[in-house]
């Protein structure tokens, strides 16, 4: 083991010389390549956050823009959707207000044709009906229908209860009343009818009452024993009255009372 | 048995010769010179790179942050004195492989060439980085009676490094130059790459102890950190 100092010498050159060369030729080129890339790709993230900090912007503004546009059109169509209830409901009020209207003038109508169909059908219907049972008695008993109900009359009294009997009998005035005019043979006749069945002192009133259209009616302290041709011809009215009038609740008038008085006889005995 | 190719002598002239060792290290040079060039004549500086241009930035970085670890320091002025150590040392000890070839590291002559450059290495970083004064007080810290023991430890690292270095590698030379001798097949393939290893691992520690020697008289802080004591 021994060193060669000229060989040491050389050795030292030597390195020396390549370490110039190296950093020359190695290290310098590479760093700096390096340095370079390293730069480039700096710039690049610089660059790419750059527009990514645009393009974030760009979003943020956009989703503000939107979100606008969102509201306004909601605002809008909320409001057309208010506009439109309110006229469907401006319309609807009309269009029932009109038909509220209408149909009250409908039934109005209907109902004066009616009141004034049924008044007229009653007066033809008892003229018609009286002047026809007057002649069919006439042509067929010889017997006038005047007489007719004061026969009818009679029959009622011989079949009064005893009770009905006393309480006529009790009473101090006796009304007979008549749709027609009486002479004085069926005056004379019934006032016998009376005097036969509740004594000798009474003398009762006669009255000529048109409401009973065409009947003969006899009342005493508050009781009353009647025949009329109205009480048939009420029937008659109220069963024309249910067929034309659609709504019972708006009967005519002369409908309201149909009972006819015939049936309740003596008995319905009132204050 | 030659165990040193400063004993092949090439060419002589008068006191001058040529021997195997500087005519290894021309060689070397040259690979080293010229690899360097042909790679670094088209660097790129986008994404893509050519697998050489891969190596090399990889063997920088890499010494860079070695340096940088052992000295606390950007590496940028020491690279080119360290890592030229590194690269020569290495590049030296893998050509072994190479039938014929002598790694000039098994010179003595070599190893205390180098080591005489890290010696005058260590002071000249030190003044560059201190100034003189601040440099030369750290031999009479932290009393001057201290100033032959530093001196005295300047010289033997030095010297360590130097025979370290040489007494590695010409071992191994010589070991395989006996074991050819004895048995010839594979256990001298096995030392082979054993001192391929062994020759990666001196090339490392021989700059490493460079490094902390430089950083040790370079930096004020690792002042007394300088009595590291070699290894190997």
């Amino acid at each position: 083991m021994q060193i060669d100092w000229l060989t040491v010498a050389a050795q030292i050159i030597n390195f020396l010389v390549l370490v110039w060369l190296l950093k020359h030729f190695l290290y310098a080129p590479v760093t700096a390549a390096m340095a370079r890339r390293e730069a480039r790709i700096a710039e690049r993230v610089t660059a790419a956050r750059e527009r990514e900090d645009a393009a974030e912007r760009e979003r943020g503004r956009l989703h503000a823009r939107m979100d606008r546009l969102e509201e306004r059109r909601d605002a809008v169509l909320e409001q057309a959707r208010e506009e439109a209830e309110r006229e469907k409901q401006r319309l609807l009020d009309e269009a029932r207000a009109e038909v509220d209207d209408k149909r009250e003038h409908w039934h109005q109508q209907l109902r004066d044709e009616q009141r004034a169909f049924l008044k007229q059908l009653r007066r033809r219907t008892t003229e018609g009906f009286a002047d026809l049972a007057r002649k069919a008695l006439s042509d067929l008993a010889d017997v006038g229908l005047e007489d007719r109900m004061v026969a009818t009359l009679g029959a009622w009294l011989d079949n009064l209860d005893e009770d009905e009997r006393q309480a006529f009998r009790s009473s101090r005035e006796l009304v007979v009343s008549t749709g027609f005019a009486l002479d004085d043979n069926r005056r004379g006749r019934l006032g016998e009818l009376v005097r036969a069945h509740f004594g000798a002192d009474k003398h009762p009133d006669f009255e000529h009452d048109p409401a009973l259209v065409c009947g003969i009616a006899l009342t005493a302290g508050g009781r009353r024993l009647a025949w009329s041709l109205a009480d048939y011809l009420d029937n008659f009215e109220r069963t024309l009255a249910e067929h034309l009038d659609q709504h019972p609740g708006e009967r005519t008038d002369t409908a309201s009372n149909t009972e006819p008085e015939s049936e309740r006889q003596a008995d319905a005995a009132t204050g | 048995m030659t165990i040193s190719p400063d004993q092949i002598i090439l060419w002589q002239w008068g006191p001058l010769h040529i021997n195997a060792t500087l005519a290894y290290t021309w060689l070397i040079m040259l690979l080293l010179t010229g690899g360097a060039w042909l790679i670094t004549r088209r660097l790129s500086t986008g994404p893509r790179l050519s697998r050489w241009q891969n190596l090399l930035e990889v063997l920088v970085t890499g010494l860079k942050d070695q340096i940088r670890d052992v000295s606390r320091q950007e590496p940028g002025q020491y690279l080119p004195f360290v890592g030229t150590l590194f690269i020569l040392i290495a590049t030296a000890n893998l050509l072994s492989v190479v039938p014929g070839y002598m790694p000039p590291t098994g010179s003595l002559s070599t190893t205390m060439a180098l080591a005489l450059c890290v010696l005058i290495a260590v002071p000249l970083y030190g003044v560059l980085h201190r100034g003189p004064a601040g440099y030369l007080r750290r031999y009479v810290q932290p009393t001057p009676l201290m100033l032959p023991f530093n001196l005295i430890g300047e010289l033997s690292r030095t010297v360590a490094l130097a025979v370290r270095l040489y007494g590695n590698i010409m071992s191994g030379t010589v070991i395989v130059g006996i074991l050819i001798s004895l048995t010839p097949l594979l256990f001298p393939i096995v030392m082979q790459l054993l001192g391929l290893l062994t020759g990666m691992i001196q090339a490392y520690i021989f700059a490493v102890l460079a490094m902390v020697y430089i950083a040790s008289a370079s930096s004020a802080q690792h002042e007394h950190d300088d009595e590291r004591g070699p290894g190997g």
